[in-house]
């Protein structure tokens, strides 16, 4: 279990005016500023839980997930990592916690992978058996076991993010940090991660905590999303409600077998007072409030004739891209 | 003697990296050899105006010169390489994952890159030191010779550690240069007999930054000069700037940020 209370981490970072003269002023006074990067945090994941945490370019993911793994120290509030402090980095802890980091490599660039396992094999104590299982797992699932012997540096991007996700599981580990860990692969490559991660939850069911940038990740993984916004939380809840509450609209598109004569006559005869409609040629479409999508439809139906007709969700992504926008959600 | 077996990977990894650049091999060992020969000739002419030098006559001047050589050839083999990379691990984030492994992250940013190339000029240095040893003139014991060439790899240890403080300054500076940099002034005092150094400058070589203690003390055992004092010294000052080097650690992890990714 993750328990995290009133968690706060503040930055000092000191600025300096561009150009020669302002190095030199730099040298002899300095301006800091603080930066708070999480501000009054609060949050519980429970054991086998995987929440997908999402916001823009430094709302504090990564701080967030640095000071979970023990990396950085906070400044302020109290973590309890499966029972443990974090930055006590308590081997017990560190032995079954793992970090992957799609911006950073943690496997020896000049070394085959395999020699990188071994070494991993040595640092985390794990038996010979429980070793050659977990390798033969992990290669199989993620369908890399003939790139083993080959040069880290050698590895396509997403070849190279695989074995980074073999050498971060390979012990076993109870709670996995993945902070962006699709970042740069084509989507073949993000789907291969994105179903493994599937897989292996099913398998082994670790507490996980995934940053992505790409929502199918968070889709497709997390029942369960943290929004974040200049180091507050700004949501906590499951993906669904989120439709629920946020996705008030529906599109309702339709194909008519010919061009109406009179769009201004179709519209008022459509009488959709509480939607916008837009009709272009033989297309109709109709953002419409989530209860009368029914009633809308049928309208459409009986009005006009019609080839085909569809209706869509409004895109999670966008969804989301409005709450932190415009920064209101709970 | 989970640590040996997690070195021999890092031996593994090195001599199989290094393999593969054999001129820079075969380069460094010859500017290596050169440099060897130069520090023998030096005081070679120094001895041709003077008959002692820091108490100690050009038959133990040699042995002194064979040890710090050894000192030298043992650090650039096991530690050198990766203070060098130091500071671009703290100032590039590469920490974060050193510390997230459930071993001491000192070890592995000391250790893990092993220099095969200077390995050659350890073996070089080893043969120095043996040599000179065995065409001493005073009979040494088997012992006596023991507790020298381990004193030595604790001058080793100590000038390692002493390198890492000045590095560690990196945690607050940003910079890997300035205090690293004093270091290097440094390494000179380790090439000269300790007691060329009087007053202040002595106490600062001996306790301050006690490049003094590593060479020139480990000498002084073989030569029978108050020995047990020597061992108590040598004791005492390695202990306390290890546990100097953890502190300023610890305390330099409590400002790592990591740069954020």
């Amino acid at each position: 279990m993750i328990e995290v209370k009133n968690l706060s981490k503040t930055f000092k970072v000191h600025t300096k005016e561009p150009g020669f003269i302002g190095s030199v002023k730099s040298l002899f006074s300095r301006k800091y500023i603080h930066k708070e990067a999480l501000k009054n945090i609060n949050l519980q994941i429970n054991d086998g839980e995987i929440i997908g945490l999402i916001g823009s370019n430094g709302a504090g993911k990564t701080t967030l997930t640095k000071i979970l793994s023990g990396i950085i120290h906070p400044t302020n509030g109290e973590v309890s990592v499966l029972g443990f402090d974090p930055w006590q980095r308590d081997n017990r802890y560190r032995e079954q916690m793992a970090l992957i980091m799609g911006q950073k490599a943690q496997l020896w660039w000049d070394l085959p992978a395999l020699d990188g396992f071994l070494l991993l094999k040595e640092i985390y104590q794990i038996p010979e058996a429980q070793f050659n299982k977990s390798l033969d797992y992990l290669s199989e699932c993620l369908m890399i076991k003939d790139q083993l012997k080959v040069q880290v540096r050698k590895l396509s991007l997403g070849e190279r993010m695989k074995v980074e996700l073999m050498a971060a599981l390979l012990h076993n580990p109870k709670v996995v940090f993945l902070d962006e860990p699709t970042i740069g692969l084509d989507l073949t490559a993000q789907k291969a991660v994105r179903e493994f991660i599937k897989q292996y939850r099913k398998e082994f069911n670790p507490i996980m905590i995934l940053t992505s940038h790409y929502m199918e990740d968070i889709e497709e993984l997390c029942e369960r999303v943290v929004i974040m916004k200049e180091g507050s939380f700004i949501y906590d809840g499951s993906l669904n409600e989120i439709k629920q509450q946020f996705a008030k609209t529906r599109l309702i598109k339709a194909s008519l077998n010919q061009s109406p004569d009179n769009i201004e006559s179709l519209k008022a005869s459509l009488a959709l007072d509480d939607s916008s409609i837009t009709i272009s040629d033989n297309e109709i479409a109709i953002h419409s409030p989530r209860e009368k999508v029914m009633e809308y439809s049928a309208k459409l139906l009986n009005t006009c004739s019609i080839k085909d007709l569809s209706i869509q969700e409004e895109d999670i992504g966008e969804i989301i891209e409005t709450i932190m926008r415009e920064g209101k959600a709970q | 003697m989970r640590y040996v077996k997690l070195y021999i990977h890092f031996l593994r990894f090195s001599f199989s990296k290094a393999m593969q650049f054999r001129v820079d091999f075969f380069f460094r060992v010859f500017m290596d050899i050169v440099f060897y020969l130069v520090q023998f000739l030096f005081f070679n002419v120094l001895y041709l105006h003077t008959n002692t030098l820091g108490g100690w006559n050009l038959e133990q001047m040699s042995i002194f010169i064979a040890g710090y050589i050894f000192i030298d050839a043992l650090n650039m083999t096991l530690f050198s390489t990766n203070c060098w990379w130091f500071p671009f691990y703290i100032n590039r984030g590469d920490l974060d994952y050193y510390l997230t492994k459930p071993v001491s992250s000192l070890f592995f940013l000391s250790l893990r890159e092993f220099a095969a190339n200077s390995f050659l000029n350890l073996l070089i240095a080893i043969g120095l030191l043996t040599y000179m040893l065995q065409t001493y003139s005073a009979p040494l014991s088997a012992g006596t010779v023991v507790i020298y060439v381990f004193l030595l790899i604790v001058g080793t240890f100590l000038y390692h550690l002493l390198h890492l403080l000045f590095l560690l300054s990196v945690f607050w500076t940003g910079s890997p240069r300035g205090f690293g940099d004093v270091y290097f002034a440094g390494v000179h005092v380790l090439e000269r007999p300790d007691r060329i150094f009087k007053g202040f400058t002595r106490f600062v070589f001996l306790y301050i930054l006690p490049f003094s203690i590593m060479a020139s003390y480990p000498a002084r055992f073989l030569f029978n000069e108050n020995p047990i004092e020597v061992l108590i010294t040598i004791g005492l000052i390695t202990t306390a700037f290890f546990c100097i080097t953890l502190f300023v650690w610890k305390r330099g992890l409590k400002v790592y940020s990591s740069a954020s990714s």
